[in-house]
């Protein structure tokens, strides 16, 4: 096994932070400082893997976030749980009575610290990445997973994998300070974590303090007014970034039972977004399969017969319609879906199983979308300009852009994607 | 609300109708299963908990809702732990943590001030009750000694001010300032007590502003009572795709609805005062959506004045409200068993009441099989109110405009011409859009009155004036826009009658309303 970094450029972490420092101080009261955790999967990452619409992905060598992974062992760091042990993080298994901590740190999922350049998730808490990701304003976005000792998840081919009681995930949110260079002077903003507990998940994200030294429990969110990145094309944008409240994490990870009561799940952590490649200490591995043999995933079929979503803005992946649609399944499906409420009230369905058009949004006039939102149908084949559907997910005007919560900014590539997607469609009126 | 596909009403379209509206008739037979292509869910599949106690059981819904059940209480705090955290302003994020971590039946004080929000306060839990010193007066952007203000002004984009979902929620007292969406959203709860609060825009007639001042929506046994609602974008209340609620003591002025009900069963809305508003005091079902509204009550509300030039009606919109015309009193479409009673119309330009078919909206049938094809108006009572005049003078305040607001410029269209050619003056108190599905003769002379509106009983101001109008709107639509206008054609499709005369002298409905109360 080799020790592969989980957040990249650690030696730089003194330097770094105090270069973001500066360049955050404008009228910024709240700058997040500096500093990196992989970056695995910004919008700009189309490494080759995600090219196969079947599993059996190899080389998965452009990923951004881990191309460097490979024999980099010099920092000195724990090492990183990639190796064939099946233990599960050896603490930090709830108790169900229990609150969640109010340091990441006592969490015990990771070691070290961003600001030693060290951190690290500890054996047992994999890293894993998605095919395609939800976008959040280019966040950059570093993941883990961890399966309690002894416990299986069970494989599902549509849905959210079953992960039992005890399991953790956790998303770190960190941006660079320019989109050109996902890799440099990156800093990390806040840390997810989603909890099974034995009535259900449990969802709550920590902020990393000014020295990234620790994070801290904010069951109450935070909106960091002004943030600031350089864009793709060069140019500073200005937005509000919102690490959502406790509750706020329920507007997306929700599910509405037959008894109309929500309940919380995970949103990424399905066979088909999993389907893909990653480096563990070096060597690429299907994800799926890794989870398997380390004893982990339990009733994994034969790799042909498990579903793959495509990296959604490799054209050479999959066919426009199957990245249109996989685009708008990670990022509207789980409000747009038969069993969350926004879906339930607005018979929008953009999730991948549902396929008959006009759930879809195909020549469907929503039952109440406001003022000024592009047109009148959510899709009108053959014209973005006039759909709704387009409209809603270009625009950066509060009231009228969706998702509801999450995204700031235009997700330029996203809304390219779609147009390109509508306006490829037999051109009909919609009446 | 959709374009009127008026145009394309055809007859064959009418014929077609007569076969769907025959099958609640049906409904006794043995074969329960409708014979419709794609009949979609039936009434209420899916939506109702087990605590309703209507007329479901699976079965295709009557139009009568004679047992509408009892009023439960779904979540209690007796017996349980309960407490009470207090914050002051400048406590913002302390609060917000709180909020977050709330254990049930928890009550939080907010003392007298302004609070300032960067983000919605975001409440899921059962049992919270939120109150503070006072709801303000009109206008007020901060709080006083004896008032709370949450102000949303800088939060961030795309977020509500109070957005909640859960069991037995009460909030009092509190004024909601400048919510970046929605004032009040309060959506799949239940046991929800809205009071004495307020919800406001700082700027009039302002496009942007946010669309719903309070709104419950799929939600059951909700009461909002003794609260103002001020300049939303969309409706000042809403009450959406609801069961059980009680609207009553409520101002709603300066929105563009003022207030609406909508896909909602079991409505008492008794005592407010809709003023200033595009449209005061609506009723509607929307295609697509599986609650079939109905049982509503409305009594002893004043609806007058609501001229406000609609200001939601922008390019490209495509919500309901956006395309009523200005001046309309009191708005009903896709709705049954509705009664009216006690209530006070007046100074309402294009009309204090028009009754339509949801098929003066959206056309295709199919569309609305969600609700089983719940696009007829019908039952509708309007008895012993008082109608002040002065209404129906200028359609749309004078500004219609066919493609934004097609409704107005019909009506306004057929009306200068008759103002002209039979020197009528106004619109009647009552329109109705004839849409009856029921088949009309090839050239109809006479109305019938088969989904039964009942005019009766009214104080009028020109007793021996016409008071409804039976307003074929799919033929004024041929005559005024597919081909040559024919104006005087147009007219020729409109008839009118006075209080008392067959058919619309009728005697409401039944089983009579009968709605449940906490």
């Amino acid at each position: 096994m080799k020790r592969t970094p989980y957040m990249k450029h650690l030696g730089l972490a003194a330097v770094v932070l105090a270069a973001v420092m500066a360049a955050c101080s404008g009228d910024d009261e709240d700058p997040p400082g500096a500093n990196v955790p992989d970056a695995g999967d910004a919008a700009t990452d189309a490494g080759p893997d995600a090219g196969r619409p079947d599993g059996g992905d190899a080389g998965d060598a452009g990923d951004a976030g881990d191309a460097g992974d490979a024999g980099d062992a010099g920092d000195g760091g724990p090492q990183v749980p990639d190796g064939g042990e099946s233990t599960g993080p050896d603490s930090g298994t709830p108790d169900a009575s229990t609150a969640l901590p109010n340091k990441l740190s006592d969490l015990k999922l990771f070691t070290g610290s961003p600001a030693e350049g060290n951190f690290q998730p500890v054996e047992g808490n994999l890293p894993y990445e998605l095919t395609t990701p939800l976008f959040s304003d280019y966040a950059l976005k570093s993941r883990t997973l961890a399966i309690p000792a002894g416990k299986t998840a069970a494989y599902a081919e549509t849905d959210v994998l079953d992960l039992p009681v005890g399991t953790y995930i956790t998303k770190t949110f960190s941006f660079p300070p320019d989109l050109r260079e996902p890799d440099k002077d990156v800093r990390p903003i806040e840390t997810r974590v989603l909890l099974r507990r034995e009535e259900g998940w449990e969802a709550v994200s920590y902020l990393w303090n000014e020295s990234l030294t620790d994070a801290d429990k904010v069951a109450g969110g935070k909106v960091f007014k002004n943030y600031q990145v350089i864009n793709a094309q060069g140019e500073t944008e200005t937005f509000d970034y919102l690490v959502p409240s406790r509750n706020q994490c329920q507007k997306c990870h929700h599910v509405v039972d037959a008894n109309e009561n929500q309940h919380l799940l995970p949103i990424g952590v399905k066979a088909r977004y999993l389907n893909r490649e990653h480096a563990y200490g070096g060597q690429a591995k299907n994800q799926l399969q890794h989870l398997a043999d380390l004893g982990k995933l339990t009733g994994l079929p034969a790799a042909d017969l498990i579903p793959h979503a495509p990296n959604a803005f490799d054209s050479s992946a999959a066919s426009l319609d199957q990245r249109a649609r996989t685009y708008l399944d990670i990022n509207c499906a789980h409000c747009h879906n038969p069993k969350a409420q926004p879906g339930i009230t607005s018979r929008l369905f953009l999730d991948i199983k549902t396929t008959d058009e006009f759930s879809n949004g195909v020549c469907k006039r929503p039952g109440s979308a406001g003022s000024g939102v592009g047109g009148e149908f959510d899709i009108v084949p053959g014209d973005h300009a006039t759909s709704i559907l387009w409209y809603r997910l270009n625009t950066e005007e509060s009231g009228k852009m969706m998702p509801e919560i999450g995204r700031a900014l235009r997700h330029d590539e996203g809304s390219q994607l779609i147009s390109d997607w509508i306006d490829a469609m037999p051109p009909r009126a919609c009446k | 609300m959709n374009r009127l596909p008026l145009s394309r009403m055809s007859r064959a379209m009418l014929i077609t109708l007569v076969g769907l509206l025959a099958l609640p008739a049906c409904s006794d037979d043995d074969e329960e299963t409708p014979n419709i292509p794609d009949a979609g869910p039936r009434p209420d599949a899916g939506t109702d908990g087990g605590s309703d106690a209507g007329p479901d059981g699976g079965e295709p819904e009557p139009d009568g809702g004679s047992d509408a059940g009892t009023w439960v209480t779904e979540f209690s705090c007796e017996g349980k732990p309960q407490a009470t955290l207090t914050f002051s302003p400048g406590q913002e994020q302390d609060l917000q943590n709180a909020v977050n971590d709330l254990a049930p039946c928890t009550s939080i004080k907010l003392g007298a001030g302004t609070f300032h929000f960067d983000n919605a306060v975001t409440i899921r839990q059962d049992g919270i009750t939120i109150s503070g010193a006072g709801r303000g007066a009109q206008g007020e952007a901060t709080g006083g000694s004896a008032s709370t203000v949450l102000d949303f002004s800088n939060a961030t984009a795309n977020t509500n001010g109070l957005d909640v979902v859960g069991k037995l929620f009460t909030v009092r007292d509190v004024a909601l300032w400048n919510a970046q969406k929605d004032a009040l959203r309060v959506e799949n709860s239940a046991n929800v007590y809205i009071q004495r609060i307020r919800t406001e825009w700082a700027l009039e007639n302002t496009e942007s502003n946010g669309k719903y001042g309070i709104y419950p929506v799929k939600s059951r046994y909700v009461v909002i009572e003794d609260s103002e609602a001020y300049n939303a974008a969309d409706a000042g209340i809403y009450v959406g795709q609801t069961r059980y609620a009680i609207v009553r003591r409520n101002i709603a002025k300066k929105n563009v609805a003022g207030i609406e009900i909508e896909n909602t069963k079991y409505a008492y809305v008794e005592g407010n005062t809709a003023t200033d508003n595009t449209t005061g005091l609506v009723v509607f079902d929307l295609p697509g959506n599986p609650i079939k509204g109905t049982d509503i009550l409305i009594v002893d509300n004043i609806i007058t004045g609501n001229n406000r030039p609609n200001f939601a009606s922008v390019t490209a919109s495509s919500s309901t409200v956006s395309q009523v015309p200005a001046g309309t009193g009191t708005f009903i479409l896709a709705s049954r068993r509705v009664e009216f009673t006690g209530n006070t119309w007046g100074k309402n330009n294009t009309v204090d009441i028009a009754v339509l078919s949801g098929l003066a909206i959206e056309d295709d049938v199919a569309l609305w099989s969600a609700g089983f094809f719940n696009f007829a108006s019908a039952d509708v009572y309007i008895h012993g109110n008082t109608f002040q005049g002065e209404s129906g003078i200028a359609v749309d305040n004078g500004n219609t405009d066919p493609q934004r607001r097609p409704l107005g410029a019909l009506v306004g269209g057929v009306y200068q011409y008759a103002r002209v050619a039979a020197e009528i003056e106004h619109v009647e108190h009552v329109l109705w859009d004839g849409m009856d599905p029921l088949p009309p003769a090839a050239a109809e002379t006479t109305s019938h009155n088969k989904l039964n509106l009942c005019f009766t009983g009214n104080t009028l101001p020109e007793p021996n004036v016409a008071a409804v109008v039976d307003f074929d709107l799919a033929n004024v639509a041929t005559h005024l826009q597919a081909g040559p206008q024919n104006v005087a054609a147009a007219f020729g499709e409109t008839r009118r009658f006075k209080q008392g005369e067959a058919p619309f002298n009728c005697a409401g409905f039944t089983p009579a309303l009968s709605l449940p109360q906490p």
